[in-house]
């Protein structure tokens, strides 16, 4: 055997020599290439972007409490080696000689923040800059709404409490506060050994003990998993995709995208090895029979071409790696200016994962072909029409379906998501082959209405019927695939650009007094400041539902920890549905809704398990408040507008002292207006978004760009099925065109044949790929993306005509050769 | 070669083959018995579709028969499936054929060397280069098979064919595709070797000249046997 494998490779390295294995070879190293470029960059950039979420959070992992922390919790951490801050919240007034001001404190020690980092600036609306280290004992850092509040200036001490500190800089950022946009106060940083001196902290206040952790991913993933079952119900455990809405959902959905998108490369290089390998075998038909003849039995064949693939496994796989590595350092040479800190280099599991795909692939796709050749038989020395018994449908599309499966579960870590693929793909296909066999016979009754070129590419496309419904569904799937790829990235693309438009409010208005609403909105509209409505906004805590304490009718575990059980909700009313909010079921509120109706938000309603007509009690400083749920609302909380989880009917909070809140856009040039309106409405406390919303954008930025470059590797993958396939039929087109030019066809008559034929076939594909697209899209929007999904009437103009041309010019290029070899030394050959 | 019967390598008692069509069955060979002795040399002849090439894929066994049997170099393939009947012509049967069938990616030497190769017999090479020499290619050997005249691509499959030292040679046509001074070269090419090596010869032709050159001929029509001569 080990002979048999010695003549294998040596027959290999001979037809390398004679540029037999070139397509093979090729259409592997693009399968390999994709999967380890998608998965390098994966690696890279999607730990880059963790990286900038974690920035945000200001850690890896949080672990908030309103206690303060095991000690066998940090010491833990710490033994693994990882990176803890503590951090103390709580709320005092900050006080300058007569004036007051409530402030949210937080208290650090010297690590903090262990990711990200704080910025400052040496004076109110100075240049500001991150700034290593904490606030040195006896002085504090604070928010600018502070210094208006109680017009500090730097150098100007406060009182906390019974301590005094001096404010020694300007805090204008601060990672852990993006995801938090409702921390009314005013920030004040000082340094956790002050705490004591302050003497705030008594037993029953009110205060968050944060852990915060940072280290190398997998060693954060293991902390979590020891630490997450330690923890109490009043801990809760945050990372950074928790941190910020907007980040984690651009995050999930390009993970999904990236999923998606290296599936779909592999599955079609899976196409473009198949073709290659079916020709690669029928090629090998004469050195079989031959071989047989010789006396070579079955197992010999294998053994002679098996451990042919095993090398082409490794050769294609290994020089697929390369191109990976050299794809995802190229992009890196792009994007590098986004990333933050420069990104450690991509480890070697992604090179592994592409060899494995490789061989997976492979297996799946050219094994079954090239097992075929065992079956040559012999007398085809005698009679080259005999060809071996096609190999089992069984053998064939089970090794396929065995190495997708594998795949698939691999990529997607889902086997219900892999079922469904497959299942719904095997149904397709055979749908798809249907559609694709009626195209063909629909396509011959053009015939009569086109000319010659088209009439004689019709033609062929009938005559190899069996071929032609191939080379359209493989043909069909590249197209649909590539125009899949580039919807979703559209429609991504265009999504994150809605969600965030230019003019998002980067600013929020809180603590507005009913006396100066219509003050503020004139303000608004004399700068031309876009705002959105004002909502006036009342604190209440949820206590019963249907007559039952929440604590008692709550069942689901989630349910009865969620913070809106545990603090007070924000609640207002509105006539109007906020823009950003659909109605799910129930009706919003008419003219004739009576006071007394509640409309609430969508997962809320499904984690508290309230229904449409539930009863529900709230507590508002005291006083009790009965209301009956109209409708359920989804919110996008992402939007930057102000939202609510409940927003009663007109008239049902009129008896409850009400303040006003609005988010509003300032434009660079507008920002100093900020001064002006702190100045003219004191009482109102302004946050400001533009830094948070900046960092969004940059992130959204790099997602942008990697969706981007993804879509080159399926393009590139797509392009690999169709030169496959191209190659697949060239043997004999090369004979038909060589007696079709022997028997007096001229050049052109035989080019113009070839291109009608080749544009027919495309455009047949592109038909079918287009409804293909739109079921397929239909599917993977709802399911996979969060997307509302559109009939896309351009994708059947774009993508039959793109087929056409595409395909078309292809077949030009490809079969050039056809005619311009002489057709004596084609037939000699043959 | 231990079991020959009566001296004879290749024995055929009562040989059909019937195929099956769409448009009815037909019979190819009927009721055909044949023996060939070791060292013989026995031509098939017929003209066109009298199964000539069937009857030498049955007797190389290349494809079983519908009924009847074959034993091949002491061996009853009758008894033997695709796989056993390919170890009974391993090494011991060479072939030479109309279209020549050199595979196209291999250049001379390569080709004469697979047989070898597959052989597992040693020094491949130099047995290839050898042969090569003696048909006249020793100048030849690094060209592939689309650089040669047709001539020049049978005398690499006449080599090929003897890489092995086979016992028996079966012939398809040899001289089928060359023109009639090129014919006559390969024809004396052959039958040298064949002397040289005491290789036993069955070949197929409708050439009365090549078939005149072997010891016994055989005329088939429509699938039997109406005359051996002598």
């Amino acid at each position: 055997m080990i002979r048999r494998a010695r003549l294998g490779l040596r027959l290999l390295a001979r037809d390398w020599r004679a540029g037999e294995l070139h397509i093979l070879i090729a259409a592997l190293v693009i399968a390999v290439g994709a999967v380890t470029a998608v998965g390098f960059f994966n690696e890279r950039v999607s730990r880059g972007m963790a990286q900038q979420s974690a920035d945000m959070l200001g850690a890896d992992l949080l672990v908030l409490g309103s206690q303060p922390a095991d000690p066998a919790w940090v010491g833990e951490a710490v033994a693994r080696g990882l990176r803890h801050a503590e951090g103390i919240e709580f709320a005092s007034v900050a006080v300058r000689g007569e004036a007051l001001q409530l402030a949210s404190v937080r208290a650090v020690t010297d690590r903090y923040p262990v990711r990200g980092a704080v910025r400052t600036a040496e004076r109110l609306y100075g240049e500001d800059a991150p700034t290593p280290g904490v606030p040195a004992r006896g002085t504090v850092w604070v928010e600018p709404r502070l210094m208006h509040a109680l017009a500090l200036a730097i150098g100007d001490r406060i009182e906390i409490g019974e301590a005094q500190f001096v404010v020694a800089r300007v805090v204008t950022y601060e990672p852990g506060r993006s995801g938090n946009f409702f921390a009314l106060a005013p920030r004040v940083l000082m340094n956790r050994d002050d705490v004591d001196a302050t003497r705030v902290i008594q037993p029953g206040s009110r205060v968050t003990y944060g852990n915060a952790f940072a280290g190398p991913e997998p060693v954060i993933a293991a902390y979590r998993a020891w630490i997450a079952p330690r923890l109490a119900a009043h801990f809760q455990l945050i990372d950074a995709r928790d941190g910020n809405r907007t980040i984690a959902r651009a995050l999930e959905r390009v993970e999904r995208y990236i999923g998606l998108t290296s599936l779909l490369a592999v599955v079609l290089a899976g196409v473009a090895i198949a073709m290659a390998a079916r020709r690669y075998s029928a090629r090998h038909y004469d050195m079989s029979a031959l071989l047989r003849s010789f006396g070579a039995s079955q197992r010999d064949i294998v053994w002679l071409y098996a451990p042919q693939l095993l090398v082409l496994g490794l050769v294609g796989g290994l020089l697929g790696c390369a191109l990976g590595w050299a794809g995802q350092w190229a992009i890196y040479g792009l994007m590098h200016d986004f990333f933050p800190v420069r990104l450690p280099a991509p480890g070697a599991r992604a090179a592994i994962v592409g060899l494995i795909t490789g061989f997976v692939t492979l297996a799946g796709f050219a094994l079954p072909p090239v097992l075929r050749l065992k079956r040559v038989p012999p007398l085809r020395v005698l009679r080259r029409e005999l060809v071996p018994l096609p190999a089992s449908a069984w053998l064939v599309y089970g090794a396929a379906a065995t190495a997708i499966l594998a795949l698939l579960w691999y990529y997607t870590g889902s086997a219900r998501l892999t079922a469904s693929v497959l299942l719904g793909g095997l149904a397709g296909a055979v749908a798809l082959g249907a559609v694709a066999l009626f195209l063909l016979y629909a396509s011959r009754r053009l015939r009569g209405h086109v000319g010659v070129a088209w009439r004689f590419g019709f033609n062929n496309l009938w005559r190899r019927a069996q071929a032609s419904v191939g080379q359209i569904l493989a043909f069909g799937f590249a197209l649909m695939a590539m125009a899949l790829i580039a919807l979703v990235r559209t429609d991504l693309l265009s999504s994150w650009q809605q969600q965030l438009p230019a003019d998002t409010p980067n600013h929020f208005a809180f603590n507005i007094l009913s006396d100066d609403v219509a003050r503020i909105e004139r303000f608004f509209a004399d700068r031309s400041i876009r705002s959105q409505a004002l909502y006036p906004m009342v604190r209440g805590r949820l206590t019963a539902i249907d007559g039952v304490a929440v604590t008692q009718a709550v069942t689901k575990e989630e349910g009865r920890n969620d913070e809106a059980l545990r603090r007070e909700l924000n609640l207002t009313w509105a006539a109007e549905l906020p823009s950003d909010n659909k109605i799910v079921s129930g009706a919003w509120f008419t003219r004739q809704t009576p006071a007394g109706m509640v409309s609430v938000e969508e997962k809320l309603a499904k984690k508290l398990g309230i229904g449409e007509g539930a009863r529900l009690t709230f507590s508002m400083g005291g006083a009790t408040l009965e209301a009956r749920v109209a409708s359920i609302r989804s919110v996008q909380w992402d939007s930057f507008h102000p939202n609510f989880y409940m927003i009663f009917s007109p008239g049902t909070l009129d008896d409850y002292a009400a303040t006003y809140l609005t988010s509003f856009h300032l434009t660079p040039a507008q920002k100093p207006q900020l001064t002006e309106l702190v100045r003219s409405f004191p009482a109102v406390t302004v946050l400001e978004l533009d830094l948070v919303l900046k960092q969004v954008r940059t992130i959204l930025a790099q997602v942008t760009l990697a969706v981007e470059f993804v879509l080159v590797f399926v393009l590139a993958a797509g392009l690999a099925v169709l030169y496959a396939a191209l190659q697949a039929s060239l043997d004999e087109r090369y004979y038909e065109g060589a007696l079709m030019r022997a028997l007096g066809a001229s050049r052109r008559q035989l080019r113009s044949a070839q291109v009608a034929e080749f544009a027919a076939l495309g455009l047949l594909a592109g038909l079918l790929a287009a409804g293909a697209t739109e079921a397929i899209a239909y599917l993977v929007y709802a399911r996979l993306f969060e997307l509302e999904y559109h009939f896309k009437w351009l994708v059947w103009l774009i993508v039959p005509l793109a087929g056409m041309l595409l395909i078309g010019f292809a077949g030009y290029v490809g079969t050039r050769r056809v005619v311009s070899r002489s057709p004596l030394s084609v037939l000699r050959e043959l | 070669m231990s079991k020959l019967l009566n001296g004879h390598i290749i024995s055929a008692s009562n040989l059909s083959k019937r195929v099956t069509s769409t448009e009815g069955t037909l019979d190819i060979l009927s009721g055909v018995t044949l023996e060939i002795k070791t060292g013989e040399s026995v031509a098939i002849v017929g003209v066109s579709g009298s199964g000539k090439s069937t009857l030498l894929g049955l007797l190389a066994g290349l494809d079983a028969p519908t009924a009847g049997e074959v034993v091949l170099a002491g061996e009853r393939l009758n008894d033997l499936d695709e796989d056993g009947r390919a170890r009974v012509r391993a090494g011991k049967v060479g072939f030479v054929f109309q279209s020549f069938q050199l595979l196209p990616g291999l250049t001379a030497l390569e080709n004469v060397m697979l047989p070898i190769e597959l052989a597992g017999l040693p020094d491949p090479e130099a047995g290839a280069r050898d042969l090569l020499a003696r048909v006249g290619l020793g100048e030849r050997l690094t060209h592939y098979p689309r650089q040669l005249s047709g001539g020049e691509q049978q005398r690499v499959a006449i080599a090929r064919a003897f890489a092995t030292h086979p016992a028996i040679l079966f012939a398809d046509e040899p001289t089928g595709n060359l023109d009639t001074v090129t014919g006559t070269r390969i024809i004396d090419l052959l039958f040298d070797l064949n002397q040289e090596r005491q290789t036993t010869l069955v070949l197929v032709t409708h050439d009365e000249q090549l078939a005149s050159r072997c010891a016994r001929r055989v005329h088939l029509d429509a699938g039997r046997v109406v005359e051996v001569n002598p």
